[in-house]
């Protein structure tokens, strides 16, 4: 049975309610991980989710499980129906404007079948591979290989019936040398083809041997070059915390009452973008609204947030395609597909160029919104942070805590790279999502670090 | 089902060194209101195996949903070919011995939070959530319920087969109240409206949110003009609940031995501490007592077997600052020696396989009285209370903290209130200046959700027992 049957089966057992939203997600996944170039824990994941949401009096209530027979979706559907009941008897009858009405969907392109055969044998070659570059280096690899199988289907009262099958890849390699110097890369694509294992490990094995003795910066501002993954870690907080349409309406955004306001660069063009080609696609979101491009910041001034229906509804306007679930989350919605657009240097390295004294950082680690109005973060360095003399990489650093605003940063942006790449955690925290950002790596003016 | 638990094992043994499965059957249930309207409410459920299997020294673990023998049966084939498909793993010794896990464990739970209707808990939430709008100024305010209930059932290829349930339930509120510029926020009883227990109904019934609820919102509005919070160095006296975190943070990650082993260091990251520093390493003052505690009423982290068998028992991590403890596996604590696992292997869910995780790691009350006496006897520096944000390098020694607020502290008395207070240090350092902590009827599990580990990733549910404590000397300021 497909994911879609599935779904219309559940939306059968909820027949009883007005309004009704069923998803179902189906994931097949294999995740291997390694350190100090041996195996250490590998998960292969074969489950499924039925969720049911059911809309009433301007509440959704929602019920999920995993079972698939008509008595296990009957109560599924019951739990749903009786928490939407007691929501709207509790608080009568405004909010929710209700589920979505059908609209075409685009094509995206998000499957492909060799990556669904999530071939263990291909994972255990691939970390093999890594290995055999550590020990060439002198160093030992630590990290992750996985592959993912997602179809998600979506059927409504209102007459959606959507699905899509998504593949995504992913592998990290942290090369580690015996003088604790760490390097790090990462490959993110629907196709596993696409990465390419022995490079990753070539690339991080080259940040861990980088020669000379690691030096420390006091605290203070430096002129810093942010590669593409640490640029992604601090879009990522902009998502939840600015570009999210109930922030926004709440005024807990730093885009509350700013749209149309220089908030960046003029270098800095920022959108949503799920039909990019690099990123991971996704036609349609948790309510089965279509996705489409969306500008968030263009020629450095605030154009847009994300929406759901729910935030949509308190904001006056229409759904961007952006809920990570039916009826909106209490954390609101999310873009999932950001595209910051690169410029005219050709790599992270011709960003260093003009900086006579400065901090060349690969990625940061433990990001904390500390004031989130504020986009003040903190965070640490790590897997690759260099000194910049004179226009080059010259020494290891010291890894640096930095605390600092995203959009000051985006403010102080003199020049991005050419080149981007699609930057992708693998985190994978509950139900698998693939999703990321394609960035640039960029040079900023300065960069405030506090220890 | 313990018969296709039985018969699994019975097909593992042989073609595994070692193996075990757990059949799982998880239910939740969360609502929360928003600006006094529910604005979720919500009910979960799922069930399947998860299957460990360990061949050469190498891994595998399969998921499938359901309760029939022949998903265990195919996760079992599953986790086999996976093992067997990657690279060997040279010198892989035996796991620690342990005796097969036999019997029963369940939570002490006086009224099932499940059986409670949703209406009773809807009207406590809306209540706590109109207790906090009194002010034009508080423009957000939330009130979230949440309640647990995971049956497991576990066997190995040891002769293990036990079954557990656990109860877990709590909540919290909190106001944000903003300006053009500026957005501040109040909660209780702590941060992130999860202070969750071990427990039934009683333990959300007793935080007693509708009496807080006022509060909350009056210094959520009073923080947007209160000073900011002034940097330097000085003395900090923290609350219970940062000082859970505290814990959490630099001192239960930081003694994760599969860390320490930098067995994850690609993710989460390595540790500070090092194997030859066992039974040595001065991680405090001598005021610094830490216990993992596996058995705390109560505790997110108190079970009867952790998820490869090990029955949940208590052993110190750092005694009179000395560190003494790691928080171990059957695999890590063979791998450096040990004659036991401390039995901290967890999985969130069945499609999870168990890493080492924290337990209740517990900070032992002192002898400083209440927070009233150690604030008295506190000359000058500042209280702070309910964590606002976090941040700590990946070996877990260099940290950053900020608090939803502050008090000045002279001569003894609570003084002004203050906004924004953040505080940063290092580990040893930190620890080693702590020089008081309140007594035990101050002392109490603060409860978290969302300690994140893994790949693919898990949120685990773990508790610390912490009392209020005074920190000497500290950088503040920061943020």
């Amino acid at each position: 049975m497909s994911s879609l049957e599935l779904a219309e089966r559940a939306l059968a057992a909820a027949g009883g309610a007005d309004d009704v939203m069923v998803t179902v997600v189906t994931e097949r996944s294999l995740m291997l991980r390694y350190a100090r170039s041996r195996p250490t824990q590998a998960t292969a994941v074969d489950d499924l989710t039925v969720e049911i949401a059911v809309a009433r009096g301007g509440r959704v209530g929602s019920a999920s499980t995993n079972a698939t027979d008509d008595e296990a979706l009957a109560r599924c559907a019951r739990e749903a129906d009786v928490a939407a009941a007691a929501m709207a008897h509790t608080t009568g009858e405004d909010g929710f404007p209700g589920f979505p009405a059908p609209r075409p969907v685009p094509a995206s392109e998000t499957f492909d079948p060799a990556t669904a055969e999530l071939d263990a044998a291909l994972g255990g070659a691939a970390l093999k591979q890594a290995f055999d570059v550590a020990e060439r280096h002198g160093v030992e690899a630590h990290g992750t290989w996985t592959v993912g199988d997602v179809e998600t289907a979506i059927a409504s009262s209102a007459g959606i019936a959507v699905a899509e099958r998504s593949t995504d890849s992913f592998m990290k390699v942290v090369c580690i040398a015996p003088s604790g110097r760490s390097g790090y890369a990462t490959a993110a694509d629907r196709s596993v083809s696409a990465i390419d294992p022995a490079a990753l490990a070539a690339s991080a094995a080259g940040k861990a041997t980088v020669e000379g003795e690691p030096v420390s910066l006091d605290p203070g501002e430096y002129p810093v070059v942010l590669e593409s993954y640490a640029v992604a870690d601090l879009l990522g907080q902009l998502a939840w915390h600015t570009f999210n349409g109930l922030a926004y309406v709440e005024d807990r955004s730093a885009f509350s009452g700013r749209l149309g306001s220089k908030v960046a660069s003029p270098a800095i063009n920022l959108s949503d973008s799920p039909r990019y080609p690099r990123t991971f696609q996704h036609g349609f979101d948790s309510e089965g609204t279509p996705k489409a491009p969306l500008p968030l910041i263009q020629d450095g001034v605030a154009t847009g947030v994300v929406h759901d229906t729910a935030s949509a509804a308190l904001a006056g306007t229409h759904s961007t395609g952006h809920a990570n679930m039916p009826g909106g989350s209490p954390f609101g919605p999310i873009a999932t597909n950001l595209v910051l657009v690169g410029g005219g240097a050709a790599s992270a390295e011709e960003l260093c160029a003009p900086i006579e004294r400065g901090v060349y950082i690969t990625r940061l680690w433990y990001v904390n919104a500390v004031r989130p109005k504020e986009t003040l973060l903190t965070g640490v360095t790590r897997d690759g942070t260099f000194l910049i003399e004179d226009g080059k990489i010259t020494r290891p650093l010291v890894d640096m805590r930095f605390t600092d605003s995203a959009l000051g940063l985006l403010e102080r942006t003199q020049a991005l790279s050419a080149d981007s790449a699609l930057t992708s955690d693998g985190e994978f925290y509950g139900r698998r999502f693939a999703n990321g950002s394609v960035c640039p790596a960029l040079r900023a003016a300065s960069m405030r670090f506090t220890g | 089902m313990r018969q296709i638990l039985a018969d699994l094992m019975d097909a593992a043994s042989g073609r595994a060194d070692y193996a075990d499965v757990r059949h799982v059957t998880s239910a939740s249930e969360g609502m929360s209101t928003r600006n006094g309207r529910v604005d979720m409410v919500r009910h979960d459920s799922d069930a399947g195996f998860g299957v460990r299997v360990r061949i050469g020294g190498a891994w595998g673990f399969a998921a499938a949903r359901g309760t029939e023998k022949a998903a265990a049966e195919g996760a079992l084939e599953r986790a086999i070919a996976v093992a067997q498909s990657q690279p060997l793993v040279p010198g892989a010794g035996p796991l620690a011995p342990e005796a097969p896990a036999r019997g029963s464990y369940a939570t002490a739970v006086e009224i099932d939070p499940f059986e409670v209707s949703l209406e009773d808990k809807l009207e406590l939430l809306l209540a706590a959530d109109e207790g906090m709008r009194g002010d034009p100024r508080v423009t957000l305010t939330m009130a979230q319920f949440s309640a647990y209930r995971q049956d497991k059932l576990f066997a190995s290829t040891d002769g293990a087969m036990c079954d557990q349930r656990i109860v877990e339930c709590g909540g919290g509120i909190v106001a944000t109240a903003t300006s053009d510029t500026d957005a501040q926020v109040r909660s209780y009883p702590g941060s992130h409206r999860d202070h969750v227990a071990q427990a039934g109904w009683e333990h959300f019934a007793g935080l007693d949110f509708v009496a807080n609820a006022p509060r909350v919102g009056e210094e959520a509005v009073a923080l947007l003009s209160a000073p900011q919070c002034p940097a330097g160095r000085t003395t900090l006296v923290i609350d219970g609940e940062q000082v859970a975190l505290q814990v959490h943070e630099s001192v239960g990650h930081a003694l994760e031995l599969d860390r320490v082993l930098g067995r994850e260091a690609s993710y989460a990251g390595t540790s500070w501490v090092t194997v030859p520093d066992l039974g040595s390493l001065k991680y405090g003052s001598e005021q610094m007592n830490v216990t993992a505690d596996a058995t705390s009423p109560g505790g997110l982290g108190s079970y009867g077997w952790d998820d490869e068998g090990v029955a949940g028992h208590t052993f110190p991590l750092v005694k009179e600052g000395v560190m003494c403890g790691f928080l171990s596996s059957r695999e890590a604590a063979a791998e450096i020696g040990l004659e036991r696992s401390g039995g901290c292997m967890r999985a969130d869910g069945f499609a999870r396989q168990p890493i080492i995780r924290m337990t209740n790691v517990n900070l032992a009350p002192g002898d400083a009285g209440s927070l009233d006496d150690l604030i008295a006897d506190t000359d000058e520096g500042l209280y702070l209370e309910t964590n606002r944000s976090w941040s700590i390098d990946n070996r877990r020694l260099h940290f950053q903290f900020a608090t939803e607020a502050a008090w000045e502290i002279r001569d003894g008395e609570r003084g002004r209130l203050l906004r924004n207070p953040s505080y940063a240090g290092i580990t040893p350092e930190f620890w080693g200046s702590l020089d008081a902590v309140c007594s035990e009827p101050s002392w109490r599990l603060w409860g978290l959700l969302n300690c994140g580990k893994g790949e693919p990733g898990q949120a685990m549910h773990v508790s610390h027992g912490a009392a209020p404590a005074r920190f000497r000397n500290v950088q503040v300021g920061v943020a």
